[in-house]
């Protein structure tokens, strides 16, 4: 499916998404309430078949205060591309999981809590990935300090 | 709501869940990461009843380096050669997948020269990467012949590499706009030389591994992982593949000049170790089968489009480009402010996802397979860690 | 003489309080260590490939130099080739393995990695700026990822060290640490040739020099 007939596809399940300027693959903003029923009805909708979750990441906009969520969905039968976008509040970053409907998502979530500090609504095992369980910050925020980082001289 | 922060003490820690008097005690096995068969520094903690392995729970980041983090403070050439030290032994297609993000974002233009070259190299890397997992998957299994022979193989595509890009592991060769260097003069007749010299050996290999029948007996039928399952937790590669899954964005999506070649994707049945094996081995005859297409027709042109110090700006958004590395897809997600470094910048790398199916193969299964299993999903640790 | 002594190019000799040392013992001993290195296999990342994996394949044949008997207990290596990065969360990991090889120990820290952090030195929150601000290192091999051969010029280099450094009279007391670099200039030649001149001259331990050292020192001991 084009991006085009793709995106009408997606909005006509969901009227609420928007589509995001600036990409290079067909990216809908989604509202977060909307996540989990929206992710099923595209894994489960026998013409959109998005199957695979490619990778799950955030981006701090730390101007804007908000962190933005994407979901890099694909299709393994179909072969075509969507991106979820989901911005939420930086004060109080808390977003539903897709554990159930995408179990990878289980891990990447863990990364994205690890880097990011978001919290997951109803995550079965939600806790550090990479550092350890007493690291302080989170640190691929855009404010984030340490002082055992080093600058590179100029 | 219901948002619970756990911690791995809490995680290992629970209650035993022997349910008759008979049944065993279960307990917890420390596996790594300073261990032998985990391919590295990868921790797995196991959940035992007896041998029958109950759950694996691998523990992530004793090599986590941050390279995301740095890729933030640093330009986009700068960038190239940080991803060369995440899946070393697909130097090459790491380079490529930066390079093919930056090149897309910025609208560079690039010859069939370099496009050649680089398919060319890839296909070569991916060769020395699947000969160096037979010859360790041997060496886990308890033989030490394959390994010897593996490395011997890899030894000749690392001398190729080193005359054309003067290193063996860690290459910076693909670089946004073009390719380091142009190949040596005498890469084609290397080349040549290495594949009429590889195949023979390749026939060899499956009578001293392949048809061994104490191999089959060990790796038939263990480690199975259904292929909705293999999506399910976003396996891609040859883990994928092995489960009966034609995904190969060398087909879907060609990039490089891919679709101009003739090969076959090879896809497994059942999805056990045996499978994966056998795919390995058969993506090697389909590389040396892309390398004798390509080697005689690269095409003349300039190797290069840019200045190597020239500046590049990305316009500002969100860009992703994919490709197909030995282990399956490696992505970079590509966010922009329309400066000169990188605002965010993800990859998406396919041991990380390769890893959770893991816990999908062995649970159940008995813990002598646990290093079948864990060696034929071929794990690179740093690629998972970043 | 009992039977240690007439087998062994040492002399015995009297120490105040009673009891005998074996001194001249100490060239056989350091030979025979330097040239029976049990490396652990240890490797993080990308050197482990070139340095543990390539070295100890067919072409570069690490057991040449007779330290092919890689073990994965620390406890019965004695060499810790630290082959990668080393992250604050491995770091005492790290520091554990090094304490459970039993003495004496020597460590090589390969690539820039291990050395100072190396590519990861800025902006990296985790990475250790140098296996050497955990453990002591005895040798230093640069390279990202350094050759196979450069990794065997810093493994001669350390049994050069060896052979020159410990006495069982100073335990403990070893050489500064030496930074393996190849000199400027060499060739993979002239790496091989310096090689075979080792080999060669390794493969016999001067037991004439070890027999006039012993009678040299026993006859200094004499005045005392």
């Amino acid at each position: 499916m084009d991006a085009l007939n793709l995106i009408a596809a997606v909005q006509a399940l969901q009227p609420d998404a928007k589509v995001r300027e600036q990409t290079d693959q067909p990216t809908l903003i989604v509202p977060a309430h909307a996540l989990v029923a929206l992710a099923r009805q595209l894994r489960d909708d026998p013409t959109l078949r998005f199957d695979l979750l490619e990778t799950h990441t955030a981006v701090d906009w730390l101007d804007e205060d908000r962190f933005e969520l994407l979901y890099l969905l694909a299709s393994v039968p179909l072969g075509h591309h969507l991106t979820l976008s989901v911005s939420i509040d930086r004060d109080e970053p808390v977003v539903p999981t897709l554990c159930e409907v995408y179990p990878i998502a289980q891990w990447l979530e863990r990364e994205v809590y690890d880097m990011f500090g978001i919290l997951y609504d109803n995550h079965p095992d939600l806790r550090r990935l990479f550092l350890e369980d007493d690291w302080v910050g989170f640190p691929l925020r855009k404010d984030y300090e340490d002082d055992f980082m080093l600058e590179r001289p100029e | 709501m219901s948002v619970h922060v756990s911690t791995l003490q809490a995680r290992i820690s629970g209650e035993s869940t022997a349910s008759s008097p008979l049944s065993t005690e279960e307990y917890f096995v420390n596996m790594g990461p300073q261990h032998p068969s985990t391919h590295g520094v990868l921790r797995l903690v196991l959940r035992l009843d007896g041998e029958t392995v109950r759950e694996v729970v691998p523990v992530l980041g004793y090599i986590h380096r941050g390279i995301e983090k740095m890729g933030e403070h640093g330009n986009y050439r700068q960038f190239v050669h940080l991803v060369d030290r995440m899946d070393y032994l697909s130097a090459l297609a790491n380079n490529w997948a930066v390079t093919m993000v930056v090149e897309k974002a910025a609208k560079m233009e690039t010859t069939e020269r370099i496009q050649a070259i680089r398919t060319l190299v890839c296909e070569l890397q991916r060769i020395q990467s699947h000969l160096l997992w037979w010859g360790v998957f041997g060496m886990d299994l308890g033989g030490f012949t394959p390994f010897f022979y593996g490395l011997r193989e890899r030894e000749q595509i690392c001398d190729i590499f080193e005359k054309t890009i003067g290193a063996r592991l860690t290459m910076n060769y693909i670089q946004p706009g073009g390719v380091m260097f142009d190949i040596h003069p005498e890469f084609v007749k290397d080349v040549k030389a290495f594949i009429s010299y590889l195949k023979p050996k390749l026939v060899e290999y499956d009578a001293l591994v392949t048809d061994n029948v104490i191999i089959q007996e060990r790796i038939r039928g263990i480690g199975k992982l259904s292929a909705e399952r293999a999506i399910a937790l976003g396996a891609t590669g040859p883990v994928l593949r092995a489960s009966g899954v034609a995904h190969d964005l060398r087909k879907s999506e060609p990039y490089g000049v891919y679709s101009q070649l003739d090969f076959d994707v090879p896809v497994g049945k059942d999805g056990d170790c045996w499978d994966r094996y056998w795919v390995r081995m058969e993506e090697m005859r389909q590389s040396v089968r892309m390398i004798e297409q390509l080697i005689d027709n690269i095409p003349e042109g300039k190797t290069f489009m840019v200045k190597p110090a020239a500046k590049i700006k990305v316009p500002a958004g969100v860009h992703y480009s994919h490709l197909e590395t030995a282990r399956g897809i490696l992505g970079v997600l590509l966010v922009s402010d329309g400066k000169e470094a990188p605002y965010r910048i993800h990859c998406r790398t396919p041991n990380f996802n390769n890893l959770w199916c893991i816990g999908e193969m062995a649970t159940g299964g008995r813990m002598g397979d646990l290093v079948a299993m864990l060696s034929s999903i071929d794990i690179v640790v740093p690629d998972i860690d970043r | 003489m009992g039977v240690i002594t007439d087998k062994l190019p040492g002399v015995l000799e009297p120490v105040p309080g009673g009891s005998v040392l074996l001194t001249a013992v100490d060239q056989l001993i350091n030979w025979s260590r330097s040239n029976s290195l049990w490396p652990l296999t240890f490797g993080t990342s990308c050197c482990a490939i070139e340095v543990m994996m390539a070295t100890g394949a067919a072409r570069h044949d690490l057991a040449r130099f007779g330290a092919e008997v890689a073990r994965p207990s620390p406890r019965q290596a004695d060499l810790l080739v630290i082959a990668g990065t080393i992250v604050k969360r491995m770091a005492p990991r790290l520091r554990t393995l090094y304490e459970q090889m039993a003495e004496p120990r020597y460590v090589m820290a390969t690539g820039s990695c291990a050395i100072c952090g190396g590519p990861f030195m800025y902006h990296s929150y985790t990475t250790v700026r140098g296996a050497d601000e955990i453990i002591p290192v005895d040798v230093y091999v640069p390279g990202c990822p350094p050759r196979p051969e450069a990794f065997f010029y810093g493994l001669l280099t350390l049994q050069k060290m060896i052979k020159e450094g410990e006495s069982i009279r100073h335990p403990g007391e070893r050489r500064r640490p030496v930074l393996a670099a190849l000199p400027e200039g060499m060739t993979l030649d002239d790496i091989r040739k310096e090689m075979q001149d080792l080999l060669s001259h390794d493969a016999n331990v001067n037991m004439a020099a070890a027999v006039a050292e012993g009678a040299r020192y026993s006859s200094e001991l004499k005045d005392f």
